[in-house]
């Protein structure tokens, strides 16, 4: 660092005018003082903002199980009806179907509409079957 | 480029083993003994502006203190809070409006705005450090970080570069340049005199 130009000993000189003219700050007195309320209100705000969080998750936990029990309800209401507009349904075409196959099957009636029964019936139990299997996380 | 970090020094062990003992109350004692004035410093050097400079230093030790548990020690403990009060002021910096350059404020030829009366009035050594400030203040933000680190840390280019997260080339360099632009400046005033300024000292 040599800036000695037409001054011989200009960069020392340089050097002590610096010197003075940057001492070390001292640390103010209340440094300590400050600091540990900062630390104190830091470490309140830590615990304000965790309970926060923490009441929040409650909330969306109770959110998500109310919607759950909503949901149940509600298939359960579905699956209900749906069996009860089925049996309706079946009976009907029974009662209106049953002359005309009295005239074509005669006495063999009561086993084709047992076998039409059992065809029904599983066919909704391959339905339902095949539904679950393609249910992912099941 | 930067430096990589060292590992921890051996004056940093005892407030490492404290932390590995799980004492985190001790180690932050220990510490703020060690490195408090060097924050503050560090923060008064960046900033220029002591109440800035000391919410910033209070506001970077909380910062360790509450990320001292995630301390894992790869590497310095000294780099790890010299790095968090950098950031710290760096973002104090960054809500700063911009300052004129010292170049800006030359090339405009507008001498009259420095604002500065001829040092050699003053026959008060006070007045003349004073001054000599307002020069400092007038170089860029880098020069006038370093200038004012060098003297804080009592000369120490290997202190200043490790405060300053860079190496101690680029330390020098900017030392260089600084003390040529300061140099330049009391030049085209006239106070380059060498008697002048050691008048200081008596």
């Amino acid at each position: 660092m040599n800036h000695q130009g037409a001054h011989p000993g200009w960069d020392d000189a340089l050097d002590s005018a610096l010197r003075r003219a940057l001492p070390a700050p001292p640390l103010p007195r209340d440094f300590r003082a400050r600091l540990a309320a900062a630390r104190s209100a830091a470490e309140l705000g830590d615990r304000d903002a965790s309970a926060a969080l923490r009441a929040r998750l409650e909330r969306e936990q109770r959110e998500q199980l109310a919607e759950l029990e909503n949901e149940f309800v509600r298939v359960r209401r579905g699956t209900l009806g749906t069996l009860l507009g089925v049996a309706f349904a079946a009976g009907a075409a029974a009662a209106v179907a049953m002359p005309w196959l009295r005239a074509h099957l005669g006495s063999h009636v009561h086993v084709a509409i047992t076998w039409g029964g059992v065809a029904v019936g599983l066919g909704i139990v391959a339905v339902s079957l095949g539904g679950w299997l393609q249910t992912p996380n099941r | 480029m930067r430096q990589a970090l060292p590992a921890p020094s051996g004056r940093d062990q005892d407030i490492v083993e404290l932390l590995q003992q799980g004492r985190p109350e001790p180690a932050f004692t220990a510490l703020l003994e060690r490195y408090e004035g060097k924050v503050y410093r560090l923060c008064c050097a960046l900033l220029g502006e002591h109440a800035q400079a000391q919410d910033a230093a209070q506001d970077s030790l909380v910062r360790v203190w509450r990320a001292l548990g995630r301390y894992d020690g790869r590497a310095s403990l000294s780099s790890w809070i010299y790095a968090i009060t950098r950031n710290r002021c760096l973002t104090a910096l960054s809500r700063r409006r911009p300052t004129d350059s010292l170049e800006a404020l030359l090339q405009e030829g507008d001498e009259a705005h420095l604002g500065l009366a001829h040092a050699s009035d003053a026959a008060d050594p006070d007045e003349r450090s004073r001054r000599l400030l307002e020069l400092v203040d007038l170089l860029p933000e880098r020069s006038r970080q370093v200038l004012r680190l060098y003297y804080f840390e009592e000369r120490s280019v290997a202190e200043v570069a490790a405060m300053l997260g860079c190496p101690q080339g680029t330390v020098k360099t900017t030392l260089f340049r600084a003390r040529a632009a300061l140099s330049g400046l009391l030049e085209r005033r006239g106070l380059a005199d060498p008697t002048y300024w050691r008048e200081l000292e008596t």
